[in-house]
């Protein structure tokens, strides 16, 4: 039998051996093809052809925009025109829109007439148009993204001091005061050079208080109409009264509404159907509560129209207009069929690169690559398009190239390399390094990106190393592991509570959140101690229903720091608690320095490095060794006088605390702390990091930790910013998340045998 | 002309791979008699009848060699169903009865009487009704057979274990054209009157012209019951007797009856000794799955090797897991004149006591870890060796020297002390265990069933170590084995346990009457010995 297990394995390998040799000779083809086009492009005639064909692109996004602008415009119109009529309500949704739609597709026929092969009068016209409109693209807008960034930060701040400002702007202050005001919560608006921006934060700041002011006046009135429904017994007595006579009594009756006279008209109103209720016999009509809770005002976001732009910014914005101007003269010099358009034209230019500018829609972009790709023999025609084409698909040719010659050679030691890091490892690296050459490819900075990984590799790398105990002491991934995030979280909404901030804040949060996770951790790990083989599923549950719990836990406890409750009801802790104010970015900011243009966290790292050096240090301790052996051979254990329980509870109780430390520091990370359902899904993103470095659900050690976080954490940002530019769409990400986590997850399920360890 | 024998098996050969378990083996089974069938652990008893019933284990391994002749014909059974078709019942051990269902269900189980209806003349067979009343008719006659007076319609989950046992009988016997009947070891579970009316049960069925194969280890009940008696030893037929001819001890020594020939040499010592007692054990109950003790005395001179021997099951593995503490154990045991606390490994460990668990793999290793992390690890919890003191670290110096060290005295054949111990070989992952126990620096060394799935060469290695380490280093050994071989080659005494009780202490030299006898649960008498 097992000669034939053998010769099986045999014939995969042999398999194998012929498909890296078929991946060889593709890449090979494709890489001396990629050779071939950086010849090429050496040569002038390819060089100027390729320029063309970029003028063409340029040239039909622009119009095929245009032609879209009009259409829609024709579209807009045709219902104006519609809602004008009076007969508008007969018609039903399907018609009005099937007319609008004939409207704009005729709109659009006429315009792709019109502008989709414009006569093209003027080549070096062109040429200048382009390279104007270039320059505006490369410029244009990055200021005034400066600028956003400046209103953000003060905003963020601003929050911390909501309830001070907003007082002083109800007073009805004048624009000065408010400002003094402002400057006490954001001392950045003293600064001269963001003198431009205090009338709008004037206005936010009384908008908000209006804001604050109509709600509260809102709930007063309930609470006096309830008042008002439950204090009187009997309305039948008011029958026949009206106006001020009914008032009379009504304040007789209960006082406290003579003291609120502005509500006058609308308790009267009130009173008089309840008066007309009892006449009638009827029962009293309900009185509403307002269902939506009321939103807390600093959730509100931040309108950036309220806000004039600095000096330079104005004079930016002056200059692109110009730049418009001018391009739209040369655009109608080289297609004299754009006269009649100009305006129009200018718009939708306008709003093209706005969209390239403002994230969130790559239209323009989308229109002048799509060209690339697919027009090349538009303009060319026979032989040149083909030397075009591969002198424009180079780098594509070169990275398809390289990415084929990894696979083949990952096909031919696909057994050396499994045997050594495991297939998710191995998998999931290459999909690593495959994101990076289509990060290449796409023009995204790895750079950044990496920058972006180290971040979230302090963010996250605590957590992770939480899992690690756990499975050395037998339960497996640890999915209640979220009872220590709520700890921790618990420990930060203290330290907000007594208004600490700085290292003591973060201190006091690691610690205090640490010792509340002590008893939970302790209790936690006695439960599984009675669920030997289930751990999983119980982990999982406790772990989503402590999250529940503290859902009720949050809205009950007494905490009364007006900074972290809700503003309006004055109990229950809000969602979200900015940490701008306390310790946000505390460790990452800590001995920052930047190489390359990447930012070190060196204090988040350092901290990620002192837990792991201690979790190595206990691994080898004396407790450390019986507590792996108890996880991986309990009878073993046993054997030599190990009480496997008691070491079970160690680890339960230090992977607990270490992820009490961890949501700290992810939150300084973040910069906020999130409660209620955010710390659900942790277990899960932290089970999924280490698998990928190696563990198993019986095996971890810290280099799985750290290899893990990293793999994790890198395919996320590669593979979030490349589904991004690939398919455009908002919540590809999460999506992604969700899957590779919890495939991998279920990936180390299906190799244990459902977490249970023979 | 009726067939003088209704079951023929001539001249079997069973091969598993180049390893013969079965060799030139005839057995004869006349109708109507009770035919016992006798051997030791491993001496093809089960292999023998899983030829009969053509179990798969057979066929996937190559099939056998040797014809069988049922009831007149030559037939080839391919399967355990096949058999049952042919009339060939099998009594199991363990008991295969649904807790849940009532006892007529299990009895009538996948071969219920139905009842059509309009549907199922449509549907098939499969949607027709039970007769129940056809069903508990036909139980009712089977457990009054086989002498129960149970209602048959109570759940057998609530019955005693002993009713359970002639349920799986009522069962067999109630198939239609039973012709032969095999008990594997009916009587393990039972108690005395139980065995007493099981036997009884036999006999009727017997009575009735069904062929009875017999398998226990209880001589006294093959002379009660049996007719004729076959005895295997190591894959051979020893010989065919009927019972008249016979006596017990003739049948002891015929099943062990091996001459003296030893696994290795061991220089005897010249003189007994004499020496104080190092442990005694009083009263010890051991509650260990399928090797249960039932209130063991023994004491263990100090220097000497002591054997424990018997069958399996009998018990003989939970005393030294009692003693240690790796099952719940009551009783007293005393060490150098101190009490060992039970129900805990450290406390014996504490005391200087070792043990080398017959579980391998499963109690005596780390298997994903290091040689040298699984010799340290015992002696670094309890004593807490191979520690440095800065930091309470382990000390990876002293490991490995340590290791290198046992790595060259006990042969340990690996790359380096590095090598996870779970791709060692069986023989050297035993040496690892051993080097585990030696790392605690042991007075007293429990030894269980060293010489389990390793090769010949490995065996003798492990061996002369321990005689080695008994002479040499005066370790008390306690070496508890099922080959009675290994044990008379080093053992000074030999205790033989069956049921849960030492029945006798042999010297290494007793005659194999004396040791067949002892485990089947008999002691010789004064005298006989020698």
């Amino acid at each position: 039998m097992s000669e034939r297990l053998e010769g099986k394995g045999a014939a995969k390998r042999g398999n194998r051996f012929y498909l890296s040799i078929v991946l060889f000779v593709l890449a090979g083809i494709l890489l001396i093809g990629a050779v071939a086009g950086y010849i090429l492009r050496g040569s002038a005639s390819t060089r100027a052809n390729l320029d063309k064909m970029r003028d063409s692109a340029v040239l039909h996004a622009a119009t095929e925009g245009l032609v879209e602008n009009i259409a829609q415009t024709a579209r807009a119109e045709k219902l104006k025109e519609l809602r004008a009529d009076k007969n508008f309500r007969k018609r039903g949704l399907d018609e009005v829109n099937s007319i609008c739609d004939e409207a704009m597709s005729a709109a659009r026929i006429e315009a792709e007439k019109l502008y989709s092969n414009p006569a093209v009068e003027d080549e070096a016209a062109l040429e200048s148009a382009i390279e104007g409109f270039e320059a505006v693209l490369a410029t244009s807008g990055k200021l005034e993204s400066a600028e956003r960034a400046v209103y953000s930060d003060i905003y963020l701040e601003l929050v911390e001091g909501i309830s001070d400002w907003t007082a002083v702007a109800a007073e009805g202050a004048d624009d000065d005061a408010v400002i003094s005001a402002l400057a006490e919560t954001s001392p950045a608006l003293k600064d001269e050079a963001n003198a431009h921006l205090r009338p709008g934060f004037v206005k936010l700041a009384r908008d908000m208080a209006a804001a604050q002011q109509a709600r509260q006046d809102a709930e007063l009135q309930e609470q006096l109409t309830t008042m008002m429904t439950g204090g009187i017994a009997d309305w039948s007595e008011y029958a026949g009264l009206q106006g001020d006579a009914l008032w009379e009594k009504l304040t007789a009756e209960l006082p406290e509404l003579a003291e609120n006279e502005r509500f006058k008209d609308a308790l009267l109103e009130k009173a008089a159907e309840y008066v007309a209720a009892a006449e009638s016999g009827e029962p009293l009509p309900e009185a509403q509560a307002s269902e939506e809770g009321v939103e807390p005002v600093s959730e509100t976001q931040v309108d950036y129209a309220y806000f004039a732009p600095s000096a330079e910014l104005a004079k930016e914005q002056q200059d692109n207009e110009e730049a418009f101007q001018a391009l739209d003269a040369q655009l109608v010099t080289i297609i004299p069929d754009l006269g009649s358009l100009t305006g129009k034209l200018q718009d939708t230019l306008r709003a093209d690169i706005e969209k390239v500018i403002w994230p969130g829609s790559l239209d323009f972009t989308a229109r002048y690559e799509a060209y690339m790709a697919q027009k090349a023999d538009r303009v060319l025609s026979g032989g040149a398009a083909n030397t075009l084409k591969l002198a424009s698909k180079a780098e594509a040719l070169l990275l398809g190239g390289i990415a084929l010659l990894l696979l083949a050679l990952v096909m031919l030691f696909w057994e050396t390399l499994t045997a050594r890091f495991g297939v998710p490892r191995t998998i999931i690296t290459l999909f690593f390094i495959y994101l990076c050459l289509l990060a290449e490819l796409y023009n995204i900075s790895v750079r950044m990106m990496l920058g972006n990984v180290l971040e979230r590799m302090t963010m996250y790398g605590v957590l992770v190393l939480a899992m690690m105990p756990g499975i050395q002491c037998g339960i497996g991934l640890n999915m209640g592991m979220t009872i220590g995030c709520i700890s921790g979280l618990m420990g930060i909404v203290l330290s907000l509570q007594f208004n600490m901030t700085g290292f003591l804040a973060m201190l006091f949060a690691c610690l205090s959140g640490a010792l509340i996770s002590l008893p939970l951790g302790w209790a936690y790990s006695k439960l599984l101690n009675r669920m030997k083989g289930n751990e999983m599923t119980i982990s999982t549950y406790v772990g989503f229903s402590f999250v529940s719990l503290m859902c009720i836990g949050w809205m009950m406890l007494p905490f009364n720091n007006p900074k972290i409750i809700w503003l309006l009801s004055g109990h229950g802790l809000r969602v979200t608690h900015s940490l701008l104010g306390s310790f946000a970015h505390l460790l990452d900011n800590f001995l920052a320095f930047k190489v390359l243009g990447i930012k070190v966290p060196t204090g988040g790292l350092l901290f990620l490095g002192v837990c792991c050096g201690i979790m190595w240090l206990f691994s080898r301790s004396r407790t450390g060794i019986a507590m792996t052996a108890a996880g991986s051979n309990p009878r073993f254990a046993e054997a030599s006088g190990i009480n496997v329980n008691r070491m079970r509870t160690v680890g339960t109780v230090l992977s607990t605390m270490i992820a009490a430390l961890g949501i700290v520091i992810y939150s300084q990370a973040f910069g906020y702390a999130q409660l209620y359902t955010a710390p659900r899904q942790l277990g899960f993103i932290a089970s999924s990091a280490i698998l990928i470095g190696g563990a198993t659900v019986s095996k971890a050690k810290v280099s799985h930790v750290l290899i893990g976080v990293f793999l994790f954490e890198g395919v996320l940002v590669f593979g979030q910013q490349i589904a991004n530019s690939v398919l455009s769409g908002g919540g590809l990400s999460e999506v992604m998340r969700i899957m590779i986590s919890n495939g991998i997850i279920l990936y180390a399920l299906t190799q244990s045998g459902g977490g249970r360890r023979e | 002309m009726a067939n003088e024998f209704i079951l023929e098996m001539n001249h079997i050969t069973k091969m598993y791979g180049s390893n013969a378990v079965l060799k030139d083996v005839t057995l004869r089974i006349r109708p109507g008699e009770i035919h016992a069938l006798l051997g030791e652990n491993g001496a093809g008893k089960s292999t023998l009848m899983n030829v009969l019933f053509g179990m798969p284990v057979i066929h996937s391994t190559g099939g056998f060699e040797g014809e069988v002749i049922f009831d007149g014909q030559k037939v080839n059974i391919a399967s355990p169903m096949d058999a049952m078709e042919k009339g060939i019942g099998m009594v199991h051990q363990e008991f295969m009865l649904i807790p849940g269902f009532s006892v007529t269900d299990n009895i009538k189980l996948n071969r219920e009487i139905t009842r059509p209806w309009p549907v199922s003349r449509v549907l098939g067979k499969d949607l027709e009704f039970m007769n129940r009343e056809a069903m508990s008719a036909d139980a009712r006659k089977a457990l009054d057979a086989v002498g129960m007076n149970i209602e048959e319609y109570t759940l057998v989950s609530g019955l005693p274990i002993g009713h359970m046992q002639f349920i799986e009988i009522a069962r067999e016997i109630d198939k239609s054209g039973m012709k032969l009947l095999v008990f594997d070891e009916p009587t393990a579970v039972l108690t005395e009157s139980e065995a007493q009316q099981l036997l009884g049960v036999m006999k009727k069925i017997a009575a009735q012209g069904i062929a009875i194969i017999f398998i226990t280890h209880r001589l006294d009940e093959v002379m009660d019951a049996a007719n004729t008696i076959t005895i295997l030893r190591d894959g051979t037929l020893v010989t065919t007797v009927a019972k008249a001819e016979t006596t017990p001890e003739q049948l002891a020594g015929l099943m062990i009856g091996r001459g003296s020939e030893g696994v290795i040499h061991v220089a005897r010592r010249e003189k007994e000794l004499k020496s104080g007692i190092a442990m005694s054990i009083r009263n010890l109950w051991v509650n260990m799955p399928g090797e249960v003790v039932r209130g063991v005395d023994l004491d263990v001179r100090e220097g000497e090797i002591l054997g424990v021997g018997g069958l399996a099951g009998q018990g003989k593995i939970g005393i030294p897991n009692g003693v240690m503490g790796l099952y719940e154990a009551m009783g007293e045991v005393t060490f150098e004149g101190k009490k060992i606390a039970l129900g805990g490994a450290g406390a014996a460990l504490k005391a200087g006591l070792a043990m080398v668990s017959e579980d391998r793999r499963g109690v005596g290793l780390l298997l994903d870890q290091s040689i040298e992390d699984n010799i340290a690890f015992t002696a670094m919890q309890v004593h807490g060796d191979f520690m440095k003191h800065f930091l309470r670290q382990k000390d990876t110096g002293a490991i490995r020297r340590y290791a290198e060290e046992m790595i060259r005295e006990l042969d340990i054949r690996c790359t380096s002390p590095a090598q996870p111990v779970g791709t060692l070989s069986g023989g050297n992952q035993q040496k690892v265990c051993v080097a585990r126990a030696l790392a605690m620096k042991p007075k007293f060394l429990f030894v269980s069933e060293p010489t389990r799935g390793i090769d010949i060469g490995a065996k003798q290695l492990v061996l002369e170590t321990l005689v080695k380490l008994n002479r040499e280093q005066g370790m008390t050994i306690v070496m508890v084995s099922s080959e009675l071989q290994e044990l008379r080659s080093i053992c000074d005494r030999i205790a033989i346990v069956a049921e849960g009780k030492v029945v006798d202490i042999l010297t290494a030299d007793a005659s194999d009457t004396a040791f067949g006898l002892a485990m089947s649960g008999k002691k010789i008498k004064e005298g006989e010995s020698a």
